[in-house]
């Protein structure tokens, strides 16, 4: 905030001036001041109740010791922070909250890159291949990610996957038998293409959209000055799709960065350390180890870590809102 | 402005996201029920043993419902815990004998008196064991299971093995026969030996003598998975694993069932359980046809020690009544009219050994499964803490196999780094 101008100050009216305007009935001034805090009421109930309170309750639960003997009492243990300093301490915490954020990082990229690739692609298309195109996307979108994972855990399988049998008949070496887990690398590639696959589709179709709207006037001009595709879409669309990027980027964080599922499943329900994430950890903490507490101070450590890192898209998203 | 809307909506779809949580309960129909959780074996396995019990508590309990819920093991526990943290908990319970210790000292279960069960006097004593915590009765014991080589008699004799090995060295030599014959299959595998199975290469370890943890004098235990002896079993192992077997180094003997690709051809033996052997031919499970059984054989695992065989794990089961069970004494009739003489019978053909040693010799004219009942002359179990569960839960085991397997660690660092977590997580406050 920049400090006001004298001229900005003197545009505030003055307060005697409102004082003498006749005065609405008290009733009419409620109703007209209340109806939108009414409007919001029930969202701010909903939210309260399925957020605000689990919300609550972890942080509470964060601060006990809470296992299986607390748990069937229903009388958790008090122990202020300890829970905190324990992971705080704990190097193979910091080793999963430096894996998470690598991943979110890679993974974030990805989707953007192919989602705008293919977003562009579609632009260039025909109109039968462009609905059939969109038709696939959807159905990736609308995939269950638990029937996803199946399908892609099955694909790569150890005895009977048709990755390895595939590779091994078009020659592109001995595949029998190839385990895609064995090296952690290879183990997480599968991971980041299973779930950039599942999100690219929402990105390329909110591009998509971005991208009809970019005024032809606009791209004909900077091509007629002599401008390049890439310049045009750096100078020209880039910016004009500035909002929308922000959005997706925001969005792709907070959901990359929470990845619990495809991991989960396609590793039978027991990932081995290496491939722990913020979310894996605080999930098997808690309910394989019957360390709810311990569990519940993680998950929110992994809450602030979050709004940290998706703080400064929001405050993008907020800005760019005003100034419209 | 509709960017603001656009991205009010966005956010709002995110934050959704984030506080969406996966929630189960269990319904409870009306008070004239008797809700039931036993692991899915027993659907596949000894269906009939489960309608058995139910027309007999019906016949006692005219008007009862029945609810018989089928678990994983996967993920039994979880929903267990979230059963009992929202008071909703089922009136019987299953557990693995491995588990049930953790939920006895955290006072899961109601004490009940042996002799209201049937057989009590004869029951299994390491399952019944299994079932006591500081002298009292928390679980009756339901089943045991130990293991074996499943084997293909028609390899063996195609390799030119005339006689069944007596000893480990034997055996060994054997596999490799076997792998001169076939192995250029790149599919096949002389012994099938999943990676990850920690119940296998536990065995190794308890035949060199060694054994998972120890509890010592003040009470505490220690992990003992780095000792001469176990360093020198997986050593062993883990170069008979490498000369014998294709199986992925990276997952159980539950990803494949073996006895799936046994029924496809793909191996001359697997070490399993006996209940595996019928699931060679269960429609869900290998799917082979009945013709196939004639070529099929098992023996318990030779010892290296001349004429013994290796100790296999004395798995098992029980079953619970929770403590915040609503129906208390119709649980305990189901329980009762299932642990019965009748039903453990169809239950011991199914491939177990019954609770009861009076059924001992159910199976002893079954050329098929009478080596699994041989097999369990010698046997092993896991240490005995509360805290073991957890050991399970973390599947440090696994991975420590993996590591070794796939020559990430060495046998030395791999065991050494297992046995510091056992320690902890065995002598953790619970």
């Amino acid at each position: 905030m920049s400090s006001r101008s004298p001229a900005a100050a003197a545009a505030v009216p003055d307060p005697r001036v409102t004082s003498r305007r006749p005065r609405r009935p008290f009733v009419t001034r409620l109703r007209s001041g209340a109806a939108p805090y009414l409007l919001i009421l029930p969202a701010c109930l909903v939210i309260g109740a399925v957020l605000g309170y689990p919300l609550y309750f972890m942080g509470h639960l964060s601060l006990e010791h809470y296992g299986l003997f607390q748990l069937i009492r229903h009388q958790g243990e008090w122990i202020g922070l300890k829970n905190y300093s324990q992971i705080l301490h704990d190097g193979f915490f910091w080793h999963v909250v430096l894996r998470t954020l690598a991943f979110t990082a890679a993974a974030v990229s990805l989707t953007m890159v192919f989602g705008t690739l293919i977003a562009l692609l579609l632009v260039q298309l025909g109109a039968k291949m462009r609905i059939l195109l969109t038709a696939g996307l959807i159905f990736v979108w609308a995939t269950p990610v638990v029937v996803a994972v199946a399908v892609w855990s099955w694909m790569v399988d150890f005895e009977f996957g048709v990755a390895n049998w595939l590779l091994t008949e078009l020659h592109v070496g001995n595949f029998n038998h190839h385990d895609w887990f064995a090296s952690t690398l290879s183990g997480w590639t599968i991971i980041t293409a299973l779930v950039v696959w599942g999100a690219i589709p929402f990105v390329t179709l909110m591009v998509y959209a971005g991208l009809t709207q970019v005024p032809k006037e606009l791209v004909e001009a900077a091509t007629t000055d002599g401008a390049s595709p890439w310049r045009v879409f750096r100078d020209v669309t880039v910016p004009l799709l500035k909002p929308i990027f922000v959005i997706l980027i925001s969005l792709s964080i907070i959901w990359d960065f929470q990845v619990f599922n495809q991991i989960w499943i396609i590793l039978d329900g027991q990932p081995p350390p290496q491939y722990f994430t913020m979310s894996i950890y605080a999930f098997t903490t808690s309910f394989q180890q019957s360390q709810y507490g311990l569990g519940s101070a993680i998950a929110l450590v992994m809450v602030v870590i979050l709004l940290i890192v998706s703080f400064v898209y929001i405050r993008e998203m907020v800005k760019i809102g005003d100034a419209e | 402005m509709k960017l603001r809307i656009f991205a009010a909506v966005a956010l709002a779809a995110a934050l959704a996201t984030v506080a969406s949580t996966a929630t189960g309960s269990t319904k409870r129909a009306s008070a004239q029920s008797v809700t039931v959780w036993v692991m899915t074996d027993a659907q596949a396995g000894w269906p009939g043993a489960i309608a058995a019990a139910n027309a007999q508590f019906q016949q006692q309990h005219p008007g009862v419902d029945v609810n018989i819920q089928y678990q994983s093991w996967d993920t039994v526990l979880q929903k267990f815990d979230a059963a009992l943290a929202a008071n909703d908990a089922p009136d019987v319970i299953e557990l693995g004998n491995s588990q049930t210790a953790k939920y006895m000292a955290a006072g899961a279960f109601s004490s009940l008196k042996a002799k209201n069960f049937p057989n009590s006097s004869t029951w299994l004593s390491g399952l019944k064991s299994s079932c006591t915590y500081r002298g009292k009765l928390y679980c009756v014991p339901y089943y045991a299971g130990a293991r074996a080589v499943i084997y293909r008699k028609d390899m063996y004799r195609q390799a030119g093995i005339k006689r069944l090995p007596t000893s480990y060295a034997q055996w060994l030599a054997d596999g490799k026969k076997l792998m001169k014959k076939f192995g250029k299959n790149r599919n096949f595998s002389a012994f099938y030996e999943p990676g990850q199975n920690w119940y296998a290469a536990t065995t190794f370890v308890e035949d060199w003598g060694g054994h998972l943890a120890v509890q010592q004098k003040n009470g505490k235990w220690k992990g003992t998975i780095d000792s001469p002896q176990a360093v020198k079993a997986l050593t062993i192992f883990k170069s008979m694993v490498r000369k014998l077997s294709r199986a992925s180094k990276t997952q159980d003997e539950a990803h494949p069932f073996p006895s799936i690709p046994f029924a496809k051809g793909r191996m001359a033996s697997f070490y399993g359980n006996g209940w595996e052997w019928p699931y060679v031919f269960n429609p869900k499970g290998g799917a082979a046809p009945k013709s196939f059984e004639k070529k099929m054989g098992a023996y318990p695992m030779p010892s290296h020690i001349k004429g013994r065989y290796m100790p296999t794990f004395l798995g098992g089961s029980d079953l619970g009544i929770p403590i915040s069970a609503k129906n208390k004494a119709l649980g305990a009739d189901w329980i009762k009219a299932f642990t019965g003489t009748a039903s453990e019978t169809i239950i011991a053909k199914a491939g177990n050994i019954a609770n009861t040693t009076k059924l001992a010799n159910v199976n002893a004219h079954n050329p098929a499964l009478a080596p699994f009942a041989r097999a369990s002359k010698y046997s092993w179990f896991v240490p005995t803490s509360p805290n073991w569960t957890n050991v399970e839960n973390s599947h440090l085991l696994k991975q420590m196999l993996t590591a070794i397997l796939t020559n990430r660690k060495s046998v030395a660092a791999a065991t050494h780094s297992a046995s510091k977590q056992m320690t902890t997580i065995l002598n953790a406050s619970s």
